[in-house]
């Protein structure tokens, strides 16, 4: 049935979705087992296809759209059962910057796995980034700018977060955005596209 | 070889016929006129264009409000409307004009952009020595996002509802008959844009773009060649997977994001068959590199791409890019022939 379910995410159909994370509780599956094991395997899945080429920008905005309807179902199920995300991560494009498709893409697929999203949105200061890692008990802070100019803001990021005493690494990511900047600004993290965001994440929490 | 003129220059390029140096052209955004005009006349007198865009004068005028290139709000002639908060640049669709695709006939078309005045067109060219390269703002796929929102239209893009299908062979009909009227200009090239890659791929799959987008470049290419004028693409990203598409249609001349490619692959599969109109790495090269980086990367190219033609010195000067680099991109392709 699990299996069911990943496939269903993969192919985006929201309503199978659904009734399959129905079904799963209904046969007594715990609500974290149904996370774990269909929908956030799903979209592991999903992220090595995109990774790959095979999958590309729409079939992973509606995968992810089905994930959040198979995850609203489980929510309640989930809190009850004292059941923590795999982190929170703050997330928003630099100052300045008003592109967020790439941003919102990590987003979905970070949700998609576990996470808790603080979406910041767009033109986001140092001094918000480091506010709302702050009162969400952020994990991760990660930033994303699309322009060269705007790029320049996220050395504010990490300085600011390193400022504010917090021991949570900045991810970084956008089109002009390399490793060796990620480097040269001390940023502890960098992804060049959405699926190495969530790799990224994880191998920065586990370390 | 060496009286030819700007315009011989460029068709030999496109024809891989040993034009006598590498034709250019230089694209600015308002940023760099903005920040660094005295360095750009410079640039733009020491290396002028050998390719140039003719007046686009319309009988009646577009219906567009606020400047695309300042912070705050734009309207475009469709009525997609724009935030932007840095000057010199284009900003962005956060509200889509069309919120649902069973309004879809609600998008009006803009007409005026029907209304050219063909004679100054032709004036235009018959008083130049260079090469007349029409560039009307004919992009199916960023007219849709700029109508839809980029993430809608993503969405929609799994699953095309009959809305979608109707639109899009609306928009065609008009991007047609657009292309025709320039075509039948004495203009020497036609053009048509969209943006395909991401850093790494395209942004839909091949198979997505060959059913739905390839049948309307080939129209666009078509009509091009129907009326004997050479054709070129512009499509940011790592569009690899396309060209053979774009080749086989018989597309000139391709403006792409080489450095997000892998250059000498290219040379490989498309060069002797495919113009490549620039350019020179925007993302990382021109702000972030030196002279010599530029000179390094144009020797790259150049050594991938050249075959007796075959490319094309452009590159952008946009935000953030450094004069001294813009004014390297032309010296290096100078000397690419004269010490290849």
């Amino acid at each position: 049935m699990l299996k069911d379910l990943q496939e269903a995410l993969l192919a985006g159909k929201k309503t199978e979705v659904e009734a399959l994370v129905d079904k799963a509780l209904a046969a007594g599956l715990p609500a974290a087992r149904v996370l774990n094991e269909g929908l956030i395997v799903g979209m592991e899945r999903l992220g090595i296809m995109f990774k790959n080429n095979e999958v590309f920008i729409p079939e992973v905005l509606v995968a992810a759209r089905a994930m959040n309807a198979g995850l609203a179902k489980l929510e309640p199920l989930l809190v009850q059962a004292k059941v923590q995300p795999r982190g929170t991560v703050v997330i928003g494009t630099c100052k300045g910057d008003l592109h967020d498709i790439g941003k919102n893409l990590v987003a979905m697929m970070l949700r998609g796995n576990g996470y808790k999203i603080v979406d910041m949105g767009i033109d986001v200061s140092p001094e918000k980034f480091v506010e709302a890692a702050r009162s969400s008990n952020a994990s991760v802070v990660a930033c994303s700018a699309l322009l060269t100019t705007t790029m320049v803001q996220m050395k504010a990021v990490v300085e600011a977060v390193r400022a504010a005493g917090l021991k949570i690494p900045v991810v970084i990511g956008g089109a002009p955005v390399t490793r060796d900047y990620a480097d040269q600004i001390k940023a502890q993290g960098y992804a060049p596209d959405a699926a190495s965001a969530v790799e990224e994440v994880g191998r920065l929490l586990a370390a | 070889m060496g009286t030819m003129t700007p315009r011989e220059l460029v068709a030999a390029t496109l024809r891989f016929k040993h034009p006598s140096r590498v034709p250019r052209e230089l694209w600015t955004l308002p940023w760099a006129e903005e920040n660094h005009a005295a360095a750009l006349a410079g640039i733009r007198a020491r290396y002028p264009d050998d390719i140039v865009r003719p007046p686009a004068v319309l009988r009646r005028p577009l219906i567009t409000h606020g400047e695309e290139y300042k912070p705050g709000v734009y309207v475009d002639e469709w009525g997609c409307r724009f935030e932007n908060r840095q000057s010199g640049i284009i900003g962005e669709v956060k509200e889509p004009l069309l919120g649902d695709w069973k309004d879809w006939r609600s998008v009006r078309v803009p007409e005026e952009r029907l209304t050219l005045d063909a004679a100054r067109v032709d004036d235009f060219c018959r008083a130049t020595d260079r090469f007349v390269l029409a560039r009307p703002s004919i992009r199916p796929f960023e007219q849709l996002q700029f109508i839809r929102r980029p993430d809608n239209l993503y969405l929609d893009l799994a699953d095309p509802p009959d809305g979608f299908y109707r639109l899009l062979e609306r928009l065609h009909a008009f991007f047609m008959e657009e292309m025709e009227l320039w075509a039948s200009t004495a203009v020497d090239g036609l053009f048509f844009a969209d943006d395909w890659g991401s850093q790494h791929s395209l942004l839909i799959s091949p198979a997505l773009w060959r059913r739905l987008f390839r049948p309307l470049y080939a129209d666009y290419i078509a009509v091009a060649r129907r009326h004997g004028k050479f054709i070129f693409m512009h499509s940011d990203g790592h569009i690899e997977a396309i060209l053979p598409d774009l080749v086989e249609m018989g597309l000139d001349a391709v403006n792409a994001q080489l450095f997000c490619m892998d250059i000498e692959a290219l040379g490989r599969r498309f060069a002797g068959r495919l113009t490549f109109w620039g350019e020179v790495d925007r993302q990382h090269l021109l702000p972030y590199g030196t002279p010599d980086d530029i000179r390094a990367a144009v020797r790259r190219v150049g050594r991938a791409l050249w075959r007796d033609g075959g490319a094309i010195a452009q590159c952008e000067f946009g935000i953030g890019a450094r004069p001294e680099n813009v004014a390297a991109v032309f010296g290096a392709w100078d000397e690419l022939l004269e010490n290849p």
